[in-house]
């Protein structure tokens, strides 16, 4: 059993020293004592365990209120304190007075729809006119990413069902309730059946995977329609699986179609390790539940989902490494592209302490996405910078509008200011970019690079964590790093020199930074290209014997005029490779054409057939979204 | 010098029955007509989704007599343009990220009559001798109502199937059914109310604005992303490039004077504010007064008295009697002005 000691934060990070003051007074035992990975054989105990979860997030997050007044609530404790009939007095005054001032958008939706449900039996009648009001008088927008459009119409979907029967003059859009509720449901269909057909449009998200496990379990728990909580149900174990597959340990890594400048560094650092936490309990919380802001939602409701026993133990019971190859697909893409939505194909390639994952690169999401990485496994990965990548620094007017209805010029400067500070910043760790290509072979990495060097930043940045060990520029171009256990060999393909690593600590001033102690690796060329490749320290017996397997590996490239590469993997795999063309195994082009929506041990779909097959051991689940079954097996 | 042709084509001309100033009054009308003058602006800086609003957004009419900006109907923070029934102001039509919003009752009561795949709407156009045939411009095409904006059905036909992102919809003010639309690829043309199009003007990028002049119903202007200003003496059948304005940047949308046949004037982010005072044949950039590194984003005229206005990205409006030489401030600080529309009172 891997057992933690109490997490001593040594960070001067401002949130959370807040966070660390806000909280000082409260219990919080998944922060304060130790923790096991160890699976929960027994069905019972992991219930238990399950709910005991739920308990301590509720009483952190009432306890949060209950210190000072709870004239401050927010929406999730007042559902909390709804739901178990506490302070309901409280409760009233609270939702009268933020029905005062109500939000405009997906992000202030879904949180009073779950407040008028939870609510609906036992606040006022004045506190619950006050929210009927507000869906009354109170434009709402709709967002323009996915994760927005799935709050919105959830909550429009609940609300209208709700209030049923009403005219389109009680409504804030004039629809009626019945309209309303069709809008919501065709929207949420159409979704769903996209996302079960070619893959999800944010894949593999560190924080708005919350966006999209929230609104599935209020449908699941709180539609009417028994085929919508059905399909609920479905989606929510879909998300699940996949992200019991391809955490380590309970930490997402990988590729991202979206993160940020924290997570992607700081892996453990994001709202995806609260469902890590909450669903499979393998990882530690942070102090304050730091990170974790909207898990307090999915707890108000968590006790009315459970994942199966086969997704449990895919994320908790690793006996073998995992090759996954799955699909799934870029955001919507309004203009300047011939596709309406890329296919992504993404390598998965986990083993016991470390993990390497990617895409193919190119373009995905447009301002937070993250391509490919290694990260390591540690005994807390609470403030570790456990991951090396590489990337271009991508800012671009003219893919923004790719993506989002805009004129060119105004939105890369726009977004530093709405919680993506690093975007149009040279040492920015965050992709993606039309100029990256990408393949990958179990843990072999290469990246290539032909850079516009009309780019606002033609270079090349690589990710060198503050927690490496035995770093060293080895003579032959090769970087040598142990990142944990794991040893890693990093091959920039042009000179580079060395930038301290910075934070952003102020979400919206980009002009507010710090360093973290870690250092990027600039390489100011725009014909480039980036060798990764990671080893299990059992491997061998020290760093000198794996620095002398890596530099006996056959290695050839040119970088004029396309970046060309050949290089044996240290599994012995023949990997070639040339910007523009397709990356070759063992004399084999990879087929992505041909790959399945899901293909590996425990999740395999053939595209487009809306079934997907959930395995682990003998333990199976058959997720069919054309029949709306839920099917548990036994395999042979 | 770039220029395209398109096709010729037989169309039937009618008589300017009524209209929208920038669409549809002749100069010779002007002098003796008043106009209602509006704006749909955004007061939303820093605003992002999911914040409380707190500024105003929305529709905004011009008192005369005070020269304030006085807000009417909703307050969305994403509109982007307004277009009027011609026959009954009370009828006005908005775009938004969310889709359409129609009102009936001059802005007391809206509803928004998209379907859940016609949102992010980018403009709203009616047609003067069909009232009740509206046009509504998406990023992935364009639909069209005949029914005063209660449902939308998609008229694409013609259109690419990638590079219809629509940006801007104008109706010739001369023919029933005859529209431009300026898309990704280009500026297109209807003739038969969007049952089919045809391109007119093939660009290499986003086509910004396209308007028709209110003083020779056969000129018209168009703006593009990098692909620089285009104008049109045969009714939009011809187009030639304006060599005089620079092209390198975006252009974001371009306007007539309904006062002075002969002045015009752009806005760009990148070139601030550019005008023309003999038709387009030469040009000058108007930037000195306004804030350093002028980043326009929109320009209108006051038909009433030919004034200049010049929205500046998240800035105050700015305006100018003397179509750009000097500036002064107007009110709407931390505005962008998306739309500037004029109604002949007489309408009412």
């Amino acid at each position: 059993m891997k057992s933690l000691n109490y997490f001593r934060p040594t960070s001067s990070l401002r949130l959370w020293v807040v966070l660390a003051v806000t909280t000082s007074a409260l219990a919080q035992p998944a922060f304060e004592e130790p923790f096991s990975r160890e699976p929960v054989e027994a069905l019972d105990v992991r219930r238990a365990e399950y709910m005991d979860r739920i308990q301590q997030m509720q009483d952190w997050r009432i306890g949060l209120y209950a210190e000072k007044n709870y004239t401050t609530m927010d929406n999730s404790a007042l559902s909390m304190l709804l739901i178990r009939g506490e302070k309901i007095e409280e409760c009233n005054q609270r939702v009268i007075e933020l029905m005062q001032s109500p939000g405009t958008g997906p992000f202030w939706m879904f949180p009073i729809a779950m407040v008028a449900y939870a609510g609906r039996d036992n606040l006022s009648a004045e506190a619950r006119q006050s929210i009927r009001d507000a869906w009354r008088t109170t434009r709402q927008l709709r967002g323009d990413t996915e994760n927005h459009w799935v709050m919105y119409h959830t909550a429009m979907y609940l609300m209208a069902q709700l209030y049923p029967d009403e005219p389109g003059s009680e409504w804030w859009n004039g629809l009626s309730s019945d309209e309303n509720r069709v809008e919501g449901r065709d929207w949420l269909l159409d979704w769903m059946n996209i996302t079960t057909t070619i893959g999800q449009g944010e894949y593999n998200a560190t924080h708005y995977i919350g966006e999209y496990a929230i609104p599935l379990l209020m449908l699941k728990v709180w539609s009417d329609d028994p085929a919508m909580r059905q399909r609920a149900t479905i989606v929510l174990d879909w998300i699940f699986a996949e992200l019991a597959t391809v955490t380590l340990d309970g930490v997402l890594r990988g590729p991202n179609s979206r993160t940020d400048d924290y997570s992607v560094v700081e892996r453990w650092y994001a709202l995806s390790t609260y469902f890590s936490w909450q669903l499979f309990g393998n990882v530690p919380a942070g102090e304050g539940f730091r990170g974790w802001g909207w898990g307090s939602y999915f707890a108000v409701l968590a006790e009315h989902y459970q994942v199966p026993n086969v997704i449990y133990r895919i994320a908790t019971d690793r006996q073998d490494d995992i090759l996954q190859h799955d699909r799934a697909r870029s955001r919507r893409i309004w203009r300047y592209s011939d596709e309406h939505m890329r296919p992504i194909y993404k390598t998965q390639y986990l083993r016991e302490n470390y993990a390497v994952g990617s895409h193919q690169g190119g373009l995905s999401d447009p301002i937070q996405s993250h391509v490919w990485d290694v990260t390591w496994n540690v005994d807390d990965p609470r403030g570790v910078h456990n991951t090396m990548f590489s990337l271009h620094p991508h800012s671009s007017g003219r893919v923004q509008q790719m993506f989002f209805c805009t004129f060119p010029e105004p939105m890369p400067p726009g977004v530093t200011f709405e919680g993506k500070p690093s975007y149009n910043s040279a040492n920015k760790l965050l992709g993606c970019s039309p100029y990256e290509q990408v393949m990958q072979d179990l843990d072999t990495i290469i990246a290539l690079y032909d850079i516009d060097p009309a780019e606002d930043f033609p270079q090349v940045n690589g990710f060198f964590s503050k927690d490496l060990a035995e770093v060293e520029e080895h003579a032959s171009g090769w970087i040598f790093a142990r990142g944990g256990t794991t040893y890693l060999a990093y091959r920039p393909l042009a000179a580079y020199t060395w930038e301290p690593h910075i934070r952003y600590p102020n979400g919206r001033d980009p002009t507010i930074t710090e360093e973290t102690g870690g250092r990027v690796l600039v390489s100011p060329h725009v014909k480039n290209g980036t060798i990764l490749q990671a080893a299990d320290g059992d491997e061998f017996a020290n760093m000198a014997a794996f620095q002398a397997a890596i530099l006996a590996l056959p290695l050839e490239y040119s970088l004029d005029p396309r970046p060309t590469i050949r290089f044996t993997s240290l599994r012995g795999r023949d990997l070639e490779m040339t910007y523009g063309g397709t990356p070759i195994v063992d004399g084999e082009p990879i087929n992505y054409a041909g790959w399945k929506l899901f293909e590996g041990p425990h999740m395999n779909s053939e595209l487009n057939s809306r079934v997907l097959t959930i395995t682990h051991g003998q333990l199976g689940r058959v997720l069919d979204y054309n029949t709306l079954s839920i099917t548990d097996i036994v395999m042979p | 010098m770039r220029s395209f042709s398109s096709r010729n084509l037989i169309s039937l001309r009618r008589p300017l029955l009524a209209g929208l100033v920038g669409l549809t009054l002749a100069s010779s009308l002007l002098a003796a007509t008043a106009y209602d003058f509006f704006i749909c602006a955004n007061i939303n800086r820093n605003y992002v989704i999911g914040s409380t609003i707190v500024t105003t957004n929305g529709l905004f009419q011009r008192d005369a007599a005070t020269e304030e900006w006085h807000h009417f109907g909703y307050n969305d923070t994403t509109i982007s343009a307004v277009a009027v029934d011609p026959r009954d102001h009370d009828v006005i039509y908005t775009t938004t990220l969310n889709g359409i919003w129609v009102s009936y009752d001059g802005g007391d009561s809206w509803k928004m009559t998209n379907s859940w795949d016609m949102t992010e709407g980018r403009d709203v156009a009616v047609d003067p001798h069909a009232p009740d045939t509206v046009y509504f411009a998406l990023p992935d095409g364009i639909a069209v109502s005949t029914d005063r904006g209660q449902t939308w059905e998609r008229r694409e036909n013609g259109l690419p199937d990638r590079g219809k992102f629509t940006q801007t919809l104008a109706v010739d003010r001369t023919t029933e059914g005859r529209v431009f639309a300026g898309c990704e690829k280009g500026v297109f043309l209807t003739e038969n109310a969007g049952h089919s199009w045809r391109q007119v003007l093939p660009t290499e990028t986003q086509v910004n604005d396209v308007e028709q002049s209110p003083h020779n119903d056969q000129h018209w202007l168009a703006v593009t992303d990098t692909h620089g200003a285009w104008h049109s003496t045969d009714g939009g059948e011809t187009w030639m490039q304006i060599e005089a304005l620079p092209d390198q940047e975006a252009i974001y949308n371009v306007t007539f004077d309904p006062t002075d046949a002969a002045r015009l004037a752009i806005a760009s982010w990148a070139y601030g504010v550019w005008t023309s005072e003999d038709g387009g044949k030469t040009w000058l950039e108007r930037n000195a007064g306004l804030p350093d590194n002028a980043r326009a984003w929109r320009v209108g005229v006051d038909p009433n008295t030919g004034r200049l206005y010049a929205s500046i990205f998240q800035e105050t409006l700015f305006y100018s009697d003397d179509f750009g030489r000097t500036w002064e401030p107007d009110a709407l600080e931390g505005s962008l002005v998306n739309a500037f529309l004029s109604l002949p009172r007489a309408q009412r």
